[in-house]
């Protein structure tokens, strides 16, 4: 049952979890630089918006709790320090402790896809993870790609194409596809986007206006690079 | 009525909200204080819990309390009537008494002042059990107390004698299993009690049944209870009726005095949230020498809970779909240890027209004559069950066009005659069928004073689109454009309007909003038209309204100058709108499904590779939503045929693949070509938009005809869902090893 809150500690280890070395490293190496050289133009321009803004939001009281662990999490451009359990869901704390709600939790267990978001451009099931392990990294939620008003092409395409039913898997797709059009080792014809996007399961069925919408969506993430 | 709007694919006017992640769905909702409930469940089927030890888990941090059987307030039983509007599936409440009845049914809820909390808290909980012995499934239960007589039940004429001395007839019995909803967002409450007043933010179809039943359940007042389900990640029924969760997080709200979330585990959403019950149906038909039907006979049983009795009514369309003197339909229930049933996606269709639809392939095949021409001359021409015209019916029309796009002429009848490389490829078809009801439904429309209009009902938008719809009514009446109508639904401090299931709430909720808009362009007129108004010497029925500007005799004034110069907030309708009149014709939808399937031996792959679906749902309000709904109706009927099964251990009732991994459902990479017809023939004696309806129908029939096409492909006959790929390989030899 407890299963999926246990901690692989592959990534923790590397670096001191609270050293600023490992955000500098993080932000100047990992996230935006690896975008930089793969993501369309359109990608490009939003990463640095989000570098821009950044300003730092001293969140949380101070010193942590008992069994908590202080860590950083750039969020959507925001730089969050939280102190958190251990075995607090990198999922729950967004939605609990920064109320973004935007991302769903669909099964809690890595299976249907609803809680993806970006890890340093990464697409992963943030129910899976554990946020300790996630000190210093820039996390991308729905939220964070519509530019005020102006909806994100993959946004703008899932409207236009009701690639939805009930909405609530749509976080997650959206989250998937905007990680696959910004991935070059991903196939762009039809039968590699419905493999690519398999993890992210829509029970309402939407998935013919889904695929629609993510090929729709390329083009005019191309044409604006 | 403006045709450019009615009948037009507008994209969505909540599309906004849901691609942002801003629609806020139940657990969305953080009221101050908020405390988190996690439920303990039931590891045994059947049984006493003799103790539950909290030594542990009470020690464990930010725990407020944990509530069980020995420890929960005393509450009441609902009357469970849905006329009454207080209906749930399972009566029992929760930690009523020490009795399990199903794995995975609540035995206690920790209350923590966090999620980690109360979740790290509600598995240090320990719980004893006097385990019994659990009946497993529907054999067992028949076997072991045997069945109880069900509902809709139906016959005439005399089936048994006219199918023994019919020309050819067939008889089989076919098999469907527990199917679970698995609606992508887990059931949630959150519940808040401000003194005697209970407020709810509940993942619902059917708000105003939910504060029915609290009521009762708490001895209230229904005006004591609000209920907010404005987004839910869809429901498929079993969100239409209360769960023991949300009695579970009212009751600990009230006792820890803070709202208290609960959401239910995605295990638990295939035990203590309903299912679609496993039945057994036996189908005798026969024909003369030419074809014709001259008995029918579909009994069924299905499995229900201890509890309670749900009845799955398969024979439901049986008893009108075909034309035949001589018909019988009986639905009988056996209790067996899970938690009680509910309405799936067509509840009583889809597992009733997978028997049917099968049995008439079967019997086309033994008459010798094709299934679409068999379909053809057997369709009932009016509703022979209740000797009543239909409404409207142009299931040969559907059955022909999609024949026709399908390209059903170029299928060889012969099992396994037509390949295409290394794979075999099967046609099948089946026929769709489902009700189409309409009810009372009140509905509030403001025009108000800055261009907008605010459009209230208490129904819900469980993902079909009825935002939009709602607001094309609004937009059709009054002229104004969708982007200044404001539609507010699921909350049950506006008027009332239906539960979302039945595929009813497009007919019933439109013509009280269409109602509503026309008595506030009344009262608009009423205040031009009165002592201070810019019409005071026009009679009011004289004013003409269109586009949002008044009029007379040339003299034109938009409607916000006019509610403007009186100070007033707006015009205002309200209007109630009765139900179907169904003395004079029955309503019913119709549609067919033609299905391409691909089988490849070599590697035992089954794909179902081309859908074509003809529907007469009369006018699709929406083009682009209505279709969405066929096509994901379509996706979930494919799953239904080919992948989904709640499995239970035979030896203690356990479900054994209660999760989102290996209770399959359709992927991205299992969908196949889909071309949806829609038919558009106005229904204007169900309403005056002629809609019936289409949330269900494109499940119907679906699993017949990928089972059809199947046995067109490989020459095997699966009657028993779901057509695993396990189920083909049998009979296939074992390839020779070195």
């Amino acid at each position: 049952m407890s299963d999926h809150h246990k901690d692989d500690g592959s990534r923790v280890e590397t670096f001191d979890a609270r050293s600023p070395s490992r955000r500098r490293f993080l932000k100047s190496m990992g996230a935006s630089g690896l975008a930089a050289a793969t993501a369309p133009a359109w990608a490009q321009i939003a990463q640095a918006s989000q570098s821009q803004a950044e300003p730092v939001e001293p969140r949380d009281d101070g010193a942590p709790g008992e069994g908590e662990q202080q860590i950083q999490l750039i969020v959507n451009g925001v730089e969050h320090t939280l102190n958190v359990k251990p075995n607090a869901v990198l999922l729950d704390v967004l939605r609990d402790r920064l109320e973004l709600t935007g991302t769903k939790k669909g099964c809690d267990q890595g299976q249907c896809g609803a809680c993806t978001l970006l890890v340093n451009d990464t697409a992963i099931n943030s129910c899976l993870s554990l946020a300790v392990s996630h000190d210093g990294d820039e996390i991308t939620t729905i939220e964070e790609l519509s530019q005020g008003d102006e909806l994100h092409p993959v946004q703008a395409a899932f409207w236009a194409h009701d690639a939805y039913q009930c909405g609530y898997c749509t976080s997650g797709q959206i989250m998937s596809a905007v990680a696959i059009l910004n991935d070059d080792n991903i196939g762009s014809d039809d039968a590699s986007v419905r493999e690519a996007m398999s993890g992210n399961i829509c029970r309402c069925g939407a998935y013919k206006n889904i695929l629609a919408a993510v090929q729709d969506a390329r083009g005019k993430m191309k044409g604006a690079s | 009525m403006s045709d450019s709007i009615i009948g037009a694919g507008p994209r969505r006017i909540d599309g906004r909200l849901k691609v942002s992640g801003a629609a806020p769905y139940a657990a969305d909702h953080y009221p101050d204080n908020m405390a988190y409930g996690y439920g303990v469940f039931s590891t045994i089927a059947s049984g006493r819990v003799t103790n539950i030890d909290l030594s542990e888990a009470r020690r464990s941090p930010g725990v407020i309390d944990i509530f069980h059987h020995g420890h929960f307030p005393s509450l009441y039983h609902t009357p469970s009537s849905m006329m009454q509007g207080n209906k749930v599936e399972e009566t029992r409440l929760p930690f009523e008494d020490d009795r399990v009845y199903y794995e995975g049914q609540f035995v206690a809820l920790v209350v923590a002042d966090s999620l980690e909390n109360a979740r790290a808290a509600a598995y240090k909980v320990k719980v004893s059990y006097d385990e019994e012995k659990a009946i497993a499934n529907l054999d067992q239960g028949v076997k072991a107390h045997g069945t109880q007589k069900g509902k809709g039940n139906h016959s005439r004429g005399n089936p048994g004698a006219s199918f023994e001395s019919a020309a050819h007839s067939i008889d089989y019995t076919y098999a469907t299993p527990v199917e679970t909803h698995n609606p992508m967002e887990m059931h949630a409450t959150v519940a808040s009690w401000r003194g005697d007043r209970l407020h709810v933010y509940e993942s619902s179809q059917g708000v105003l049944q939910e504060k029915g039943a609290l009521a009762k359940i708490f001895g209230i007042a229904p005006n004591q209870i609000e209920v907010e389900s404005p987004f839910i990640g869809s429901g498929f029924g079993s969100k239409l009726w209360m769960w023991p969760h949300a009695v579970t997080a009212a009751a600990a709200s009230r006792e820890t005095g803070r709202p208290v979330q609960v959401v239910v585990p995605r295990q638990q959403m295939f035990t203590t949230t309903g299912h679609r019950p496993e039945t057994r149906q036996r189908l005798r038909l026969a024909t003369d020498n030419q074809g014709r039907l001259v008995s029918v006979r579909h009994e069924s049983i299905n499995a229900t809970s201890f509890t309670d009795q749900y009845v799955e009514t398969c024979g439901s369309v049986t008893k009108s779909l075909y034309s035949c003197d001589n018909v019988l339909v009986s639905h009988e229930t056996t209790r067996v240890n899970r938690g009680t049933p509910t309405s799936m996606r067509a509840p009583g269709a889809a597992p009733g027209l997978f028997a049917l639809e099968s049995a008439i392939d079967e019997m086309a095949i033994e008459a010798g004559i094709d299934p679409v021409e068999f379909r053809l001359n057997n369709y009932a021409d009016r509703d022979e069950s209740q000797d009543l015209p239909f409404s409207s019916n142009h299931i040969k029309d559907a059955t022909r066009q999609a024949a026709e796009k399908f390209g059903w002429s170029k299928r060889t009848p012969e099992p396994g005659s037509m390949r295409e490389g290394n794979e075999f490829v099967g046609y099948g078809m089946a026929a769709c069928n489902w009700e189409a009801m309409r009810f009372p439904c009140d509905a509030r429309v403001s025009l108000r004073a800055d261009g907008t209009a605010y459009v209230t009902c208490a129904t819900q938008d469980i993902g079909t689109g009825t935002y939009t719809i709602v607001a094309q009514a609004v937009s059709d009446v009054t002229g104004l454009p969708l982007e200044r109508i404001t539609v507010k639904l699921g909350d049950t401090s506006y008027p009332e309007g239906p539960l979302s299931g039945g595929s009813w709430t497009t007919a019933t909720t439109l013509p009280a909003v269409a109602e509503a808009s026309r008595k506030a362009i009344e009262q608009l007129k009423s205040h031009a038209t009165s002592g201070q108004g810019a019409f005071s010497d026009v009679a009011a029925e004289d004013l003409s309204f269109e586009n949002g500007q008044l009029s007379h005799n040339g003299r034109a004034m938009d409607y916000t100058e006019v509610l403007g110069a009186q100070r007033l907030a707006s015009a205002d309708g309200e209007a109630h709108t009765g139900g179907a009149d169904t003395s004079k014709y029955s309503f019913r939808s119709f549609g067919a499904h033609f299905v391409e399937v691909r089988w490849d031996p070599g590697i035992s792959n089954l794909r179902v590779s081309r859908v074509v679906s003809a529907i007469d749902v009369g006018r699709a309000i929406n083009t682009l939503t209505a279709r969405n709904q066929v096509e994901g109706a379509v996706v979930m009927g494919l799953g239904m045929a080919h992948f989904e099964a709640t499995d239970y251990d035979h030896r203690n009732a356990r479900p054994v693949n209660n999760n989102y991994a290996e209770y399959l459902v359709a992927t991205h990479a299992d969908q196949p070509e889909i071309d949806v017809i829609l038919l558009d023939n106005p229904d204007y004696e169900f309403n005056e938009y002629g809609a019936r309806g289409i949330g269900e129908i494109g499940i119907t029939g679906m699993a017949a005809a990928v089972a059809n096409a199947v046995y067109h492909a490989t020459g095997k006959r699966i009657r028993e869902l779901p057509i695993s790929k396990d189920k083909l390989m049998e009979g296939i030899p074992e390839p020779q090893r070195a």
